[in-house]
């Protein structure tokens, strides 16, 4: 591929953010083994304290996650606890659009905002790895879903268009460049549609045997790699996971999304090779879930949760000032309460990502970014 | 104005429709269709060039139509933009039917609110693109373009998904043609506007309260005065204070969408506004005070023509039409049909430099893609879809000042205008279809149907990329021609 010049070249720092849907369990991600309120608040669900990675005096790795230890051993995953929203609200609706939102009245998605005010994005500068774009690339100029695009119009007839309309652009003043970007950008998914994804530095992301839900996260994960290899120009991407919401028979719901998560996070990282350190990993989801576990061994709505960075020049670590589990220090019906705002995780790693002012992004947030 | 009911018929579109229903019977390539004119010279004309701006895209049939009005070509445009500025009650009978399905575009604002958001704001979203589309007055739905970024409100934001639709219809569309200080006022105490920037939060019940200044800065830096227009942040301040009180009923109360003004809320203090007195004890009159303040404010005036002249002359606005339809506006106090006369009747308009020369909004590209093509469309979810694609999904532009109206802004949107161009010439989105053939033999063939779509007649290097294998309409509508107007 020759050198194109495309919107990040000399600034291919790239965020990508993978968002567990449905409220995904920070007690089962990431269980404070050392703390006795949970072994009893958890008899049933629980991990022990031999089962669990360690990760400190308090916080273990559930044993579902064990791809992504080594990350944290060599300083290249932050983990946050009791993190979320300052909202008291446990709908899954209100919660998820006020965490894409980045505040209750913001107009507009956080990282669409963040684009607006960073600038500079083009063809291929904001995507949703899957067919919908979600609400925090809302207002994003360029905003597209990657799974949509794959899917539509293919074929020589497109390529048989690109052929003209190039020849069409090249000497006109005002559209050339945008036209060569957009070119560029149609080639490369162009071959990532024909040739399809190589993972390099010996990935392997999840296959068809590691369960659909982690191969088709694995799959979504391996094209933002490949973009972000490319340089298409990418500035942001969103990954979703579904389906965490567990109120039920907890374990074959979080079980397996949580081997999704940890093998195709694993993978993605070892793709990219150096290039991490460059690359903004953040898991988030719009709440955790209710201490105790409930009768049908599931766990219903909560407040606090987990969030990880992964890459990025994050310092790593475990974050957090655990209020511990203490009945006096649940929040309502028992749950882990928001010690950290999900608005200062994000505020920090903004800050490797350009000069933009974290009250640009949160603007009703006064952001005291921690450092993960 | 001198327009018989038969013009306004005429003009209206008899021509499209028995394009339209030749297309549903079937029957196109056998019946030997009418050709409709289109421009023969090789620089963009007078007429493609009102055409051009005045809606959104030229559909087959409109020039004829408009040359029809008059022998003269001069006269003859200046009765188009006669009618357009003075639109009837009825429109065209595809467009009406299709409106007619969407039940909720008609609801009072209370009763909105027994309807999803996400369901308001899709049937809100497809009339749009069916009237931009499909609309024989075709100059106020830019209009209605212009207003809706001028005056924008995120239906995204609060309770407005549900409020939008009311503030679309009696707000931005009953006023689009009419006084700018109508236009303001239905603005100031729209539902949907004390939501978006939280005027009804805006109170002062006691001296410890400070009010909300959301609006009153808005309402000073993008609705009247602009942001240079020469107010101070003391002058926010009052113009707050002259706005306390004004609130609307939130879902939870009975009455929902009713506004409303709270004396024990309000300030009724004296306010100094931009060096005037509003005295005390004016209660709900202050509102009143206040928009004939900044309504006839000379900044208003410089603000709105810069608007208009942006839109219908070039992103950087010749400061010698600023002047002339500034002036227009102050004149007319606020006329906004005189002011758009006084624009199109300026030496900058009709430069021949700047034909052609502005690049379409996404809105705008794929409203004039479907008008162009004379295409059947339900306005969608695919077309939506691409809208969103390209940042401009109406009614949801996240920050108050609205979609931008330059190029720079929109020229990362080109992959999805092209695969539009293609989809839409391979019929790939669903509720939508386009008759090729038949739209080609109107044009008279290829070089017609690139006159049609471009403006003028192809150079030498359009008509060679005419036989790509991805068929002559979807280059064209792919081309750098194409994405002006």
């Amino acid at each position: 591929m020759g050198a194109i010049a495309l919107g990040n070249l000399h600034d291919d720092r790239v965020l990508v953010t993978v968002f567990l849907r449905g409220g995904a369990d920070g007690l089962a991600l990431v269980p404070p083994v050392g703390d006795d309120g949970y072994h009893e608040a958890r008899p049933r669900l629980g991990v022990s304290r031999s089962g669990a990675l360690r990760l400190d005096g308090v916080f273990g790795l559930a044993p579902e996650l064990a791809e992504l230890h080594p990350w944290f051993l060599s300083g290249r995953l932050a983990v946050v606890h009791a993190v979320g929203l300052d909202e008291e609200t446990r709908s899954h609706f209100v919660a998820q659009e006020l965490v894409e939102r980045g505040g209750p009245t913001a107009s507009g998605g956080w990282i669409g905002r963040w684009l607006r005010a960073r600038g500079g994005g083009g063809a291929l500068g904001a995507v949703a790895a899957g067919t919908e774009v979600p609400d925090s690339l809302r207002g994003a100029p360029g905003a597209t879903a990657l799974g949509s695009l794959l899917d539509l119009a293919p074929g020589q007839e497109w390529s048989a268009l690109c052929a003209s309309v190039g020849a069409l652009y090249a000497r006109d003043a005002q559209l050339s460049t945008a036209a060569r970007d957009a070119l560029a950008a149609a080639g490369r998914l162009d071959s990532l549609r024909s040739a399809g994804v190589q993972p390099e530095h010996g990935a392997r992301y999840p296959s068809r045997t590691d369960g659909a839900l982690a191969h088709t996260f694995g799959e979504q994960l391996a094209r933002v790699a490949w973009l972000i290899r490319r340089r298409v120009g990418l500035l942001a991407a969103c990954v979703d996971l579904e389906g965490w919401d567990s109120h039920f028979a907890q374990e074959t719901v979080v079980g397996p999304r949580m081997r999704a998560l940890a093998l195709g996070l694993s993978a993605f990282a070892t793709d990219l090779g150096p290039q991490l350190a460059k690359v903004s990993v953040v898991v988030m989801s719009e709440f955790g879930r209710r201490v105790a576990e409930n009768t049908s061994l599931g766990t219903d709505h909560g407040r606090g949760g987990v969030m990880l960075v992964l890459g990025g020049g994050t310092p790593g670590g475990m974050h957090c000032r655990w209020p511990g589990l203490t009945a006096g220090q649940l929040d309502g019906p028992g749950d882990l309460p928001v010690v950290h705002d999900y608005r200062d995780v994000l505020a920090a790693v903004l800050a490797r990502h350009g000069a933009v002012p974290p009250s640009a992004v949160f603007p009703e947030h006064a952001s005291q970014p921690l450092p993960v | 104005m001198g327009l018989s009911r038969r013009g306004v018929l005429v003009a209206g579109g008899a021509a499209v429709l028995s394009v339209a229903a030749r297309g549903r019977f079937g029957r196109a390539a056998a019946a030997p269709a009418p050709v409709f004119a289109v421009p023969s010279a090789t620089e963009v004309d007078w007429v493609e060039h009102v055409l051009g701006r005045c809606t959104f895209g030229v559909a087959p049939g409109d020039r004829e139509r408009l040359l029809a009005l008059a022998p003269r070509t001069e006269d003859a445009t200046d009765r188009w933009i006669d009618q357009q500025l003075a639109p009837g009650p009825d429109d065209a009978p595809e467009l009406t039917r299709r409106l007619g399905r969407l039940t909720s575009l008609g609801q009072p604002a209370g009763e909105l609110y027994e309807w999803k958001p996400e369901v308001l704001l899709r049937e809100l979203s497809s009339a749009a693109v069916l009237r931009a589309a499909g609309s024989r007055w075709q100059l106020r739905e830019v209009m209605v373009d212009v207003w809706s970024d001028h005056f924008n409100i995120d239906a995204s934001k609060g309770e407005c998904a549900w409020l939008k639709p009311a503030d679309d219809r009696e707000v931005i569309r009953r006023h689009a043609l009419g006084r700018f200080r109508d236009l303001l006022a239905a603005s100031a105490l729209s539902p949907a506007m004390l939501w978006y920037l939280d005027g009804r939060a805006n109170r002062r019940a006691s001296d410890a309260e400070r009010p909300n200044e959301n609006y009153a800065r808005e309402l000073l830096e993008l609705h009247t005065l602009g942001v240079d227009g020469g107010y101070s942040q003391a002058d926010v301040m009052e113009v707050a204070r002259c706005l306390t009180g004004w609130t609307v009923r939130d879902r939870h109360r009975f009455g929902k969408a009713r506004v409303e003004f709270e004396p024990a809320l309000h300030d009724d203090g004296e306010k100094r506004v931009l060096g005037r007195r509003i005295g005390p004890g004016g209660g709900p009159a202050d509102l009143e005070a206040l928009l004939d303040l900044v309504a006839a404010h000379h900044s208003t005036a410089r603000h709105v023509a810069t608007r208009l002249c942006r839109r219908f002359i070039a992103d950087v606005p010749p400061a010698r039409a600023i002047d002339v339809v500034a002036a227009a506006f102050q004149a007319s106090a606020g006329d906004i049909s005189t002011t758009l006369r006084a624009l199109f009747r300026n030496a900058e308009f009709r430069s021949p430099a700047v034909r052609r020369a502005k690049l379409k909004r996404p809105f705008h590209a794929v409203a004039s893609a479907l008008r162009s093509t004379g295409a059947r469309t339900d306005g969608g979810a695919p077309l939506l879809e691409l809208l969103r694609s390209m940042g401009q999904t109406p009614f949801q532009y996240p920050t108050p000042e609205g979609p931008p109206d330059v190029a720079g802004s929109w020229t990362g949107t080109m992959l999805w205008r092209w695969r539009l161009a293609l989809a839409l010439s391979r019929g790939e989105l669903a509720g939508t279809s386009v008759d090729v053939a038949e739209l080609t033999a109107g044009a008279g063939g290829l070089d017609g149907l690139a006159a049609h779509l471009l403006g003028r007649r192809p150079d030498a290097k359009e008509r060679r990329a005419l036989s790509a294998g991805s068929g002559p309409l979807a280059v064209l509508l792919a081309s750098p021609g194409f994405q002006r107007c």
